[in-house]
């Protein structure tokens, strides 16, 4: 969008600074106002690195999986997934089936979860103040089966090399139909808040549009790529653990505003509860976890390894000098790579859509900075 | 006229009790807020302070006025200190002339309509001068939204207290709400209520028009500056205005204490009136729990292109039936006819649309189908003695 | 036998053996080596087309080919990359760097969304004056990464306008990625 400047006016630079209710955890962002016109954005980020990358050359593949929990502290077991991912695929580990169904099946619900975190604390900045207490029971509802699974609510440290921690509880199954039921009618209460509310829809349609071009350049994936018309999603592209056996749909947009990426998410939260059911459905009695060494040795190599988290595509390096420590681990993370498409769908908008725009991609800085 | 002593101590009475009542009246709004939007929420609210939470606004109230007095080092000290008050003092002056029951009011003045448009812009110059004296990025951004928002969005409120006052004959609110005698004005001219009503949200400055005050964006606006005492004001002010405009929806509108049940004994004509404008202020609180705050852009042609016509039209149509005499069903039914385009069109250009595109999205969604699983092997049970399985570790 | 179970340390060896309950372990694995799989062979061979003379060396594993070239090509080989119709790989998915202490190596991750392509692009730059041309104008992405690699290890990228700290603060000195850099040690601000 062009800014046509009538009067000589000076630009003004309004600091959304670390400290601020919507920037989604410190991230700082500096805007050149003209009037309420945003002529450029300037994120700064660094606030939370914590230097993860060479932490992980001095732990353990075991100690990493922890340390992948916190990198991305909402979708915990979408990274520890990813990462375990990654060093079975260089040590050549084969899964057991019921491990793969238990990870898929967490991983989804961690999604759900995410997803109702993302639309509740969306809605919240842009005024709605409901559908964030609905969202956070939902996350409630699936932290609470998490607990009883993992342990805990959060940091789980469940996804290990060779498999999961161990078996579900015996009431895994009934519980889990029944938590589907209940969270798929708290998100179809938000959906009822906010989808076609005409408020929310002159805040969100038309707003922060990114063309597929612009996007595939910048290196958006995940909900924000498939909002601008782009069909990528790694469980269908380069499908992993048992996706390939489960029927889904992959929704996507087509103006790539902010509200094809809501609606690509909100979609996506119901694709995961009837993938979910399906993996009960499928999922049969075994072994949890492959026979391996208790300290991981992977063989010398690199391996590079690709997984959807709920905000795009994780992609976790690894390079192995054959010790029990990993020799270099680079974390793609999706909200980093996200972040630099700040500035193109930002330029030309408002100052309230600054702030919509930054919730519709859907950050986490634990992620964004390491 | 002499001004007698009993005179002067009857009134201050009179003001003393106004005050003690209005201020009971915004705390108990903010107990019923925070219930209201609690269970809407699906939580529960205060239920700690005092049974029910009903002492929570006294707690809210102690605790801000214990705060440390910050005022920023560059700010204009007489003016940041004055704003509060410019905006809390009219607001408050405009109780005077509102009755709560049959004879019971402090002055019923003969303008009072244009006594409380009179007041209600003073505190527009309050709001402005708190934004520029606090000398901020934020608060100038939020003093500048708030400014242009309050007044715009003042023109359809008069405009609809113009028609109540033709209506009626009068400028005075115990005239207006004896003329209510067998049909309430929301009845006649549904039109001039909901401009009154949505007029009034935004001169409330209540979402969605909350804008200048988003937490979210400015993180209070003009208000960012304030704390402790001062902020209480501000607050107070507000909550106050909340109930004058419920207040002012009941009498204009809803018939005050009168109908539809005539001349009633004191104090059930009060819990009538009383009844009428909280139920008023219980939607304006479901409203805000429900929707989400429009962009300033947004807001203002809302109030430009749709909220000022509709007025100018509702002023036109009451003159037109005033002066050709129509029978006053004739009036609603003009007014129905009015307002029904304004709201199909907003539904069909945001909704409709929206609507159509989520359909398109479902069958433009990418479909995967499953693969056919390959037979399960048998849990291995053997055992599991390989090479290069001891811990060395 | 030993049968390898991380149990916590205060069970012994006087717990029976479990043979009822439900089996937790699985069968042993297979160390397999790096070699590419069917379609990681496709896109070598056009990998190998597009690169052409300029690659050094070239290997992959499961379906993502490596080539390696030399710092004076990357940006002809990038380009070649990003611009052929067979390979199209529009995205800049990962690039990043790693110390082997007598060398410093760029790894650019590439992919296609078009079409089913992924491909590695190596480079090795000698570790006391590590340079090499940046990529930000083909792939917007390019512009953090290098960012990011020139904080935390020092990497010098000819052509990207910005190249000012990302995750760490001012006045940061040293380069935390290297592996030169202890890892006990901290600054404090």
């Amino acid at each position: 969008m062009t800014t046509e400047r009538q009067h000589d006016t000076i630009d003004m630079m309004l600091n959304m600074g670390p400290q601020h209710p919507a920037t989604h955890g410190v991230f700082r962002m500096v805007l050149t106002l003209d009037g309420e016109r945003v002529l450029d954005v300037t994120p700064h980020i660094g606030y939370l690195h914590r230097g993860s990358e060479k932490l992980c050359e001095g732990e353990s593949y075991g100690q990493v999986v922890t340390l992948f929990d916190r990198i991305d502290y909402i979708a915990n077991l979408n990274n520890e997934l990813a990462f375990c991912r990654a060093a079975e695929r260089l040590m050549s580990i084969e899964v057991p089936e019921r491990a793969m169904y238990i990870r898929v099946i967490l991983a989804e619900l961690n999604r759900v979860a995410s997803h109702a975190l993302f639309i509740g604390t969306y809605a919240i900045d842009l005024g709605a103040m409901t559908p964030v207490m609905y969202g956070f029971r939902e996350r409630e509802r699936i932290q609470n089966l998490f607990e009883a699974v993992t342990g805990a609510r959060m940091m789980h440290n469940f996804i290990r090399i060779g498999g999961v921690k161990e078996d579900v509880p015996d009431d895994f199954g009934p519980r889990v139909r029944q938590l589907i039921g209940q969270v798929r009618e708290g998100i179809e209460e938000m959906d009822r808040l906010l989808t076609f509310n005409e408020v929310y829809l002159a805040r969100t349609r038309g707003v922060g549009v990114i063309d597929a071009a612009t996007a595939i350049s910048v290196g958006l994936t995940g909900p924000s790529l498939r909002g601008s018309g782009v069909a990528y999603d790694v469980r269908k592209d380069d499908p992993y653990e048992i996706y390939p056996y489960l029927s889904y749909k992959v929704p996507i947009g087509e103006n790539g505003d902010c509200w094809d990426r809501y609606y690509v998410r909100l979609q996506e939260c119901y694709e995961s509860l009837s993938m979910i059911s399906q993996c009960l459905d499928q999922m049969e009695a075994g072994p949890t976890m492959v026979q391996m060494r208790r300290i991981a040795r992977p063989p010398k190599g690199e391996v590079y390894v690709h997984s959807e988290n709920p905000r795009g595509d994780i992609g976790v390096y690894l390079v192995s000098d054959g010790t029990d420590k990993p020799y270099r681990l680079k974390i793609r993370p999706p909200s980093f790579c996200n972040l630099v498409g700040l500035a193109p769908m930002t330029r030309g908008s408002y100052i309230a859509d600054a702030v919509a725009i930054l919730g519709s991609l859907d950050i986490v800085l634990g992620e964004v900075d390491r | 006229m002499s001004l007698e002593l009993m005179d002067v101590v009857w009134v201050s009475l009179w003001l003393f009790t106004l005050l003690n009542v209005v201020a009971v009246a915004a705390l108990s709004l903010v107990w019923l807020e925070r219930k209201l939007l609690g269970r809407m929420q699906g939580r529960v609210g205060p239920t700690r302070v005092g049974p029910f939470g009903l002492l929570q606004p006294i707690a809210d109230g102690i605790k801000l006025l214990m705060k440390e007095d910050i005022a920023p080092g560059s700010s204009s000290r007489v003016l940041f200190f004055v704003a509060p008050l410019l905006v809390f003092v009219p607001s408050y002056m405009v109780w005077i002339t509102i009755p709560f029951g049959r004879d019971l009011f402090v002055r019923n003045l003969d303008l009072g309509l244009f006594f409380f448009v009179a007041l209600s812009v003073l505190g527009i110059v309050g709001l402005v001068l708190a934004g520029w004296s606090s000398n901020s990025k934020y608060a100038i951004l939020g003093g500048f939204r708030s400014a242009a928002q309050l007044v715009s969005y003042e023109i359809p409120i008069i405009m609809t207290i113009l028609v109540v006052a033709m209506l009626a004959g009068s400028l005075s609110f115990h005239d207006v709400v004896l003329a209510q005698d067998v049909v309430p004005y929301a009845a006649v001219q549904p039109l001039a209520f909901g401009v009154f009503l949505l007029a009034g949200l935004a001169e409330v400055g209540r979402t969605p028009f909350d804008i200048y005050h988003a937490e979210s964006e400015v993180v209070g606006g003009p208000f960012v500056e304030y704390s402790g005492a001062h902020w209480a004001i501000f607050f107070l002010a507000e909550y106050i205005n909340t109930f004058m405009v419920g207040a002012l929806g009941a009498l204009l509108f809803l018939g005050g204490w009168r109908w539809p049940v005539g001349d009633v004994p004191a104090a059930a004509g009060v819990a009538l009136f009383l009844f009428k404008t909280y139920a008023i202020v219980a939607v304006i609180f479901w409203v805000r729990a429900t929707y989400p705050r429009m962009r300033i852009d947004q807001l203002m042609s809302f109030g430009w292109k749709v909220l000022i016509p509709l007025s100018f039209a509702a002023f036109v149509v009451t003159a037109f039936q005033m002066f050709y005499g129509w029978p006053i069903w004739m009036l609603t039914l003009l007014s129905l006819v009015i307002l029904v385009p304004p709201i199909y069109i907003q539904l069909r250009w945001q909704r409709t649309p929206a609507m159509a595109l989520a359909k398109h999205y479902a069958e433009i969604a990418v479909a995967v189908h499953a693969q056919p699983r390959p037979v399960p092997v048998a849990a291995v049970t053997e055992a599991h003695a390989a090479p290069g399985t001891e811990d060395d570790a | 036998m030993t049968e390898q179970t991380p149990n916590p340390p205060g069970q012994g060896d006087d717990e029976p053996p479990a043979a009822a309950a439900p089996v937790h372990r699985g069968p042993p694995i297979v160390i397999a080596e790096e070699v590419l799989n069917e379609r990681g062979e496709r896109t070598a061979r056009l990998l190998a087309e597009v690169v052409g003379p300029h690659a050094q060396e070239s290997g992959g594993r499961d379906d993502l080919p490596w080539a390696e070239v030399a710092p004076e090509n990357l940006l002809e080989v990038a380009r070649k990359c990003r611009n052929s119709s067979e390979l199209a790989l529009d995205m800049l998915h990962l690039q990043f760097a790693v110390d082997y202490e007598d060398h410093i190596q760029m790894v650019y991750v590439l992919f296609s969304m078009s079409l089913d392509r992924k491909a590695i692009l190596r480079v090795n730059l000698p570790a006391e004056d590590p340079k090499v041309d940046s990529v930000v104008g083909l792939w917007e992405a390019a512009s953090w990464y290098e960012r990011e690699t020139h904080d935390l290890f020092g990497v010098e990228f000819g052509g990207n306008p910005d190249l000012s700290p990302l995750l760490l603060f001012d006045g940061f000195e040293g380069h935390p990625g290297l592996k030169s850099y202890p890892f006990n040690d901290y600054q404090e601000w």
